[in-house]
């Protein structure tokens, strides 16, 4: 995907070396790195990218398009739960959730995950350990505290059990989570819950 | 100076046009005569639903679609190259800006996408894309006009009261066996 994105700007810059020799380097420079930047917000967050479509891995991707046209729908007015609930699609940006019960992609899941958590700063919000099931929920805040900007659970799954690790971003608040949870089958929704529920 | 900038934005303009991928349509009129590929076009009265008996949003949102266009890639034992040639061809076609991915599932074995066309309030076109390694791919197009999200949840409820009638779908039958 990266190569194909960035092609257009690369037959710019040939052909602006080509065209125009009065360019001095250094905007040459600027010109390829402006359109790079350009592009790359494309590939931000992918952090987990590479375990879409791996052979082991069972892989949902929601991506903000599918939010924004879900929230256009109009509903009845008198119908309070599915507004709050298509208010709350309104500020989600995307979801993503991996799964997989290989031993060797797990592995390479909780090192992604672990360099992901430091490097985009997220905070612990729960942890459990029950029946040999480690789930893990981090949250990296916004404005204010219960204000969520991404929401990252890990739940690394006993013997024949699945890993799932999923991360959900936008700009939510945590209480309005459990609506989510009520209304989709997100895996680990109901460990969420709780973890939800606790801090209202 | 300034001549050249425009010059230069002109060029590449060029290049970026000239770079442009083979749409969806033209794909699928490429392939249909392909003796891989099973070709259907499905004409709104499959839902064979009795137009008397609908609201007038249902009126007006099963009017916004046009058609549904399918194409198929069975797989044999034969073809299992082209399979992975031609899924990667659709793969790329898809990844063109102008499809809006909406979401995705997939495994390494099997997958799934949903993508669109057009505005938030204007959908022109929605594609499926649904493959998996035993039995080949499918390529859905449901064409409309001015499409909109309300539309497609009153579509759903139109579908839920419709009897599809199979009979139009029957030449997909060959991609289960």
């Amino acid at each position: 995907m990266k190569s194909i994105n960035l092609n257009p700007s690369f037959c710019i810059s040939a052909k602006q070396i080509q065209k125009s020799t009065r360019f001095s380097a250094g905007k040459k420079f600027l010109i390829i790195m402006l359109l790079v930047f350009i592009s790359s917000p494309i590939f931000a967050q992918a952090a987990f990218d590479k375990f879409d479509g791996q052979d082991d891995v069972t892989s949902i991707i929601v991506n903000k398009k599918m939010f924004d046209l879900m929230s256009k729908v109009k509903v009845d007015a008198s119908d309070k739960e599915t507004q709050h609930y298509l208010a709350l699609i309104k500020k989600l940006d995307n979801l993503k959730v991996f799964t997989t019960k290989s031993t060797r992609v797990e592995g390479e899941m909780k090192v992604a995950a672990d360099k992901y958590i430091k490097s985009a700063g997220l905070e612990e919000l729960m942890r459990v350990n029950e029946n040999g099931r480690n789930i893990k929920i981090l949250v990296k805040s916004g404005a204010t505290d219960s204000q969520i900007r991404e929401l990252l659970m890990f739940i690394e799954g006993a013997k024949n059990e699945d890993t799932v690790l999923m991360s959900l971003t936008g700009n939510f608040d945590l209480n309005e989570i459990s609506i989510l949870t009520d209304k989709m089958r997100i895996p680990g929704g109901d460990d969420l819950k709780k973890a939800t529920k606790g801090k209202r | 100076m300034k001549a050249t900038y425009g010059m230069a934005l002109l060029f590449s303009l060029f290049l970026i046009s000239c770079n442009s991928e083979p749409t969806l349509q033209k794909y699928f009129v490429e392939n249909t005569e392909n003796k891989n590929f099973i070709a259907l076009d499905v004409s709104p009265d499959i839902l064979n639903v009795d137009k008397t008996k609908l609201s007038i949003a249902q009126t007006d949102a099963l009017k916004s679609f046009d058609k549904m266009n399918v194409l198929a890639f069975k797989l044999t034992d034969t073809n299992k190259a082209e399979f992975e040639m031609e899924r990667a061809k659709v793969d790329l076609i898809l990844k063109d800006k102008k499809y809006q991915q909406l979401m995705k599932f997939g495994s390494g074995k099997e997958g799934a996408s949903v993508s669109f066309v057009g505005t938030d309030e204007h959908i022109e076109e929605f594609v499926f894309f649904a493959n998996k390694k035993e039995n080949g791919f499918a390529v859905v197009r449901v064409l409309g006009t001015d499409m909109n999200p309300t539309s497609i949840m009153t579509m759903m409820s139109v579908l839920q009261q419709s009897n599809i009638d199979l009979e139009q779908l029957k030449p997909l039958q060959q991609l289960l066996k």
